[in-house]
């Protein structure tokens, strides 16, 4: 991410909303921050007459509350797998009509496919981008603690000998239970999606054991952490990670962040294009969606985004650096390692949470 | 009365005259200075309340909104029922964790109330000391950090108190510690953040106690033999009572539901009720159970608060 | 109510027949001020004072605003320091003694009382600082309450109490550690007239009954009359004159004295004539020569005023036999006040004279009236001649 393309970003965001005509011909789009080409829009835009009335959030929790309160009057929104899947089932979003997308069929087969384990049939999802959770590290700072040992391998964060000797440049955590408790049981060899009380006392039993290792449990301050060298190690998201490694080179004091997948296998993660049962403008979001999944504006946002897409049409017009960077399109031999983490029964969520909590504060 | 209006039937100039009465007997200025707080409190407070306290009541639901319905209407037998769900309630004294989380909030904002009080007085003593000029300056200058973003400043704290901060980094310099101090992420830095974004809530309750009091009381009980320390103590300090406990509510009840705060400055392991309830909307999605943690935080801190503040009332009309 | 207690406090007063001490030779004062002089930057507001004060005595400083009285009185207290000078209590020199140390207690003008403390904590207070044991404390508390006449009110804030009670609190509450000094800054000015009186004399008892030495800042005139022993009148920081209330009443020593304690008229004159025992005075203004029974000391031809007292002048329409100190006017304005009769004469130079007269007679037929000519004459030793 660099700043000229966030101050294009905001350049857009104006021109959007000021040069708007005065047609009734909108869409309501409801995205994480910095996760499209502004471009794409302004073309929609100029292509079909159809303003994009663009909103941003920064977290699903975010998201979930505006939809679940109802009439938030979006007609696109991205939500992550699990978390779709959950909103399905609340009967939040409405089927996709897909013979209305004719670019459907650029899609990889084999993503769909392991996106059907949160949407059957993928009836409520078109997918946007994906990404991994791994380990975000200072080169020189894991160097000089494990000397040439690879990076690879959650033992550096889940086996206390090794954690212990990194706990003094410091271990961050995603704070997020569901992803962290699936890789850890993925870790110990159990089902990742297990909603099995003695699982879940394993995870818990395995993190409380590294727990004091720890320097926080964060879902975003790693990112200026790596980025400034205040943590040496993190369990982050891909895109995340890859923010804090441009900061870095930016900031040109030395540090050199990179990304790793680790070999035990971790999650693997889906933003989905999705519409809202109560979508005020259903055609437009159609039109939007369709729009996304043609190959240059897919590539596009995955060179823009630093994020993979799972579309074949666009592979060939993704920037190599992206392309070949497997922190963004691991090999297929990684990504064989990958598994989805499913949504929870509630009771589950509520016990998963209390174990969390208990591991935080060592309670 | 009812003789009045009995009269006022039959007479037709007699019900105007009642009518007249009445309009003249309300003071309708009063009226409207009473009612526009009153209706402030029933709309964004009292109704609130109650839709948080219906919601407590409910059970979660895949549904939107996420929970069920209080009142079910069956139209086919025409059987209207009413269903309460307690157990939101009961959970809350079931698992120790609650408790924990309310007692550990309870303390985090008493401390900080605390500190907050122990730096709050020489600042609203000296203001209400010094010349009316230099008394407008450093109101202004206690009431500045508000034009700035509280996150801003929060932030700004993150940079004076992390490991390569400014903190650490002038400690290191002159030598006082040779391994940086580990403050960020800890309930030390939890304190600092409530007592600097709060401190404006202490003083200008202090300040305004302060400034009313008669400085010759000072000076009459030097001239009864008490030193200045106990002058202090047994006048400035009484007196200011008021608004030590203005301030210290001021204070103490954002400070429990504190929020941001904690996640920005605290560590993980610092448990608030505040974390309790982000936690159980947005992770177990359980808004009755949300609502709960809710309505009893409201009832722990502000009850006793409400009776303290209703004695000291009645005490002074005496 | 005036009569009384005041005929009680002299028969109280044992020492009556002996001289008092400031009239006695080589008597030592029991606070003396030594050439005392208060600066707030370029501003004096006390400007070298020297002054003895007595045991027993009841001093008032009487002044107007900004002369100088109150800081003289913050002084003795110990809440400002003099730039110069000494103040010497009881044989100890006070400088750099604290307020809180000093065998001095205050009476505010505000009377300062705790507004959180009850009557009885707020007599308490000084008695507590002391460490008197608890017993002790109520005792005394109990006793200066009864002396006061507010044992039954001891248990009522500030706040519930009228202003003459919380007078009686802060004179209670001031006198209870016993001080060998008690200031009084302006102690019934917050009272109404009729309070006023009777609390001086209360005052008088109960200084008289303690044998406590009082200095009261005052600028009611009245007010020092009533209860001083003597009085020091202060201007622009300095003190003018320091004399028994009558001394300064009938032989005000400047024209600043004699305008300031009570009215007065002044003639303005020439010497013409200086005996040791009189003078005679050619006064244009008065138009005509004035006769006074007293010796000053003056030169030749100097330019003096003659003071006379508005009672001591006597009014009427008949020329008098006396040839000296007669003048001739017109009535200009006339005040009928019930017990006396105030008019304003304007004489043939254009003063305007001041004349009271008591109502001796009922009738009206003899009063006089608007644009009557009168003269004006009082006896010989009336007047008094004024050299500043």
């Amino acid at each position: 991410m660099n700043p000229k393309k966030l101050g294009l970003a905001a350049a857009l965001a104006i021109t959007v909303s000021t040069t708007a005509l005065a047609e009734e011909q909108v869409v309501n789009f409801y995205n994480w921050s910095d996760y499209i080409s502004p471009e794409v829009l302004e073309n929609f835009t100029k292509e079909t007459g159809i303003k994009v009335n663009y909103d941003v959030y920064d977290s699903n929790e975010a998201l979930e509350a505006k939809l679940m309160s109802g009439g938030a009057g979006y007609d696109v929104v991205v939500p992550t797998g699990s978390f779709l899947e959950r909103q399905v089932q609340a009967g939040i979003y409405a089927e996709i009509d897909h013979s209305k997308l004719t670019n459907y069929g650029n899609l990889d087969t084999v993503m769909i496919e392991k996106i059907a384990r949160h949407d059957p049939d993928n009836k409520h999802n078109v997918p946007y981008a994906w990404g991994t959770i791994g380990l975000g590290y200072n080169i020189d700072m894991i160097k000089a603690r494990l000397g040439d040992m690879p990076v690879d391998s959650l033992d550096l964060i889940f086996k206390p000998e090794l954690a212990a000797k990194l706990q003094d440049c410091g271990i961050t955590v995603l704070d997020s239970p569901a992803e962290v408790v699936s890789i850890a049981l993925n870790y110990l060899g159990l089902d990742p999606n297990s909603e099995s009380k003695a699982d879940l006392a394993k995870a818990k039993t395995l993190l409380s054991s590294v727990r004091d290792n720890y320097r926080k449990f964060s879902s975003s301050a790693y990112i200026s952490d790596l980025a400034n060298g205040d943590t040496c190690i993190a369990l982050g998201y891909n895109g995340d990670v890859l923010q804090a490694q441009g900061r870095a080179e930016e900031a040109g004091q030395g540090i050199k962040v990179d990304y790793a997948i680790p070999k035990e296998g971790t999650v693997v993660w889906f933003d989905l294009l999705a519409i809202p049962a109560d979508a005020p403008h259903k055609e437009a979001a159609y039109q939007l969606i369709d729009y996304i999944l043609r190959g240059e504006n897919a590539a596009s946002i995955s060179n823009y985004a630093y994020y993979a897409v799972a579309n074949k049409a666009a592979e060939p017009m993704v920037l190599e650096e992206v392309l070949n960077n497997p922190g963004i399109y691991p090999s297929d031999e990684v990504k064989a390692n990958l598994f989805t983490q499913n949504a929870h029964a509630a009771k589950f969520d509520r016990l998963l949470t209390r174990a969390w909590t208990g591991i935080k504060t060592g309670r | 009365m009812s003789i009045q209006t009995g009269s006022a039937w039959v007479d037709g100039s007699g019900s105007r005259l009642a009518k007249y009465n009445f309009f003249k007997r309300v003071n309708w200025g009063r009226v409207s200075v009473f009612s526009v707080p009153t209706l402030w409190l029933a709309i964004f407070f009292f109704i609130p309340f109650l839709v948080v306290f219906k919601i407590s009541l409910s059970e979660t639901a895949i549904a939107v909104p996420p929970y069920t319905a209080l009142l079910d209407w069956n139209a086919e037998d025409a059987y209207l029922s009413l269903k309460l769900n307690l157990g939101n309630y009961l959970f809350l004294f079931e698992d120790s964790f609650y408790i924990d989380a309310y007692l550990s909030s309870i303390k985090i904002a008493a401390v900080s109330t605390f500190f907050t009080l122990l730096i709050a007085f020489p600042i609203a003593y000296l203001m209400a000391r010094s010349k009316p000029s230099t008394r407008a300056l450093l109101l202004s200058l206690v009431i500045l950090p508000f034009w700035t973003s509280f996150l801003l400043r929060v932030y700004a704290w993150m940079g004076f108190l992390k490991k390569n901060g400014l903190v650490n980094e002038f400690l290191m310099s002159t030598g006082i510690i040779d391994q940086p101090l580990i403050m960020l992420q800890t309930d030390f830095a939890v304190y600092i953040g409530i007592v600097y974004t709060y401190l404006p809530f202490m003083v200008l309750p202090l300040y305004s106690a302060l400034e009313k009091m008669d400085m010759t009381l000072l000076e009459a009980a030097e001239d009864l033999g008490a030193r200045p320390a106990t002058s202090f103590f047994l006048i400035t300090v009484p007196l200011a009572v008021p608004g030590i406990i203005a301030g210290c509510v001021l204070v103490f009840i954002p400070a429990v539901g504190e929020f941001v705060i904690p996640s920005l400055l605290g560590g993980s392991d610092t448990l608030m009720i505040g974390r309790v309830l982000w936690d159980e909307f947005f992770l177990n999605r359980d808004w009755p159970m949300a609502s709960a943690v809710a309505i009893v935080m409201l009832i722990v801190l502000v009850l006793p608060i409400m009776l303290i503040r209703n004695s000291q009332g009645k005490e002074e009309t005496v | 109510m005036i009569e009384t207690p005041s005929d009680s406090a002299l028969e109280a007063s044992p020492q009556i027949t002996e001289l008092p001490l400031w009239k006695q030779e080589g008597a030592t004062p029991f606070l003396r001020i030594e050439n005392v002089t208060k600066k707030f930057g370029d501003f004096t507001a006390v400007d070298n004072i020297s002054l003895d004060i007595y045991k027993n005595e009841l001093f008032c400083l009487l002044g107007g605003s900004g002369s100088g009285k109150s800081t003289l009185l913050r002084m003795l207290a110990g809440f400002e320091s003099p730039t110069s000078g000494r103040i010497i209590i009881d044989g100890v020199d006070m400088s750099g003694i604290q307020p809180w140390k000093r065998p001095i207690n205050m009476m505010f003008q505000s009377y300062a009382l705790f507004p959180h403390l009850s009557v009885e904590d707020n007599v308490a207070f000084g008695l507590k600082r002391e460490g008197l044991g608890r017993t002790e404390v109520k005792q005394r508390v109990a006793k200066m309450l009864d002396m006061v006449q507010l044992d039954h009110l001891g248990k009522r804030k500030p706040h519930q109490l009228s202003g003459g009670q919380r007078q009686r609190v802060a004179l209670a509450r001031s006198l209870v550690k016993r001080p060998k000094l008690l200031l009084l800054d302006e102690p019934l000015g917050a009272l109404d007239k009729k309070l006023r009186e009777e609390t001086q004399f209360e005052l008088i008892n109960i200084q008289e009954e303690l044998g406590v030495t009082f200095v009261v800042v005052t600028h009611d005139q009245e007010e020092a009359m009533t209860l001083a022993t003597r009085i020091g009148v202060m201007n622009h920081g300095v003190i003018v004159q320091t004399a028994e209330p009558h001394d300064v009443y009938e032989y005000p020593n400047s024209r600043f004295v004699a305008q300031f304690v009570g009215s007065v008229n002044l003639f303005e004159g020439r010497v013409i004539e200086d005996q040791p025992d009189s003078v005679r005075i050619n006064s244009q203004e008065a138009g005509a020569v004035l006769y006074v029974s007293h010796g000053i000391s003056c030169a030749p031809n100097q330019k003096v005023h003659v003071a006379v007292r508005p009672e001591k002048m006597r009014i009427s329409r008949q020329q008098p036999d006396q040839q000296e100190n007669c003048v001739c006017g017109v009535v200009e304005e006339y005040a009928y006040m019930g017990g006396l009769t105030v008019y304003r004469v304007r004489l043939a130079s254009g003063k305007e004279v001041r004349v009271t007269q008591p109502n001796i007679s009922r009738a009206s037929s003899e009063r006089l009236t608007w644009n009557e000519q009168v003269y004006l004459f009082w006896d010989l030793d009336s007047s008094v001649v004024l050299t500043a």
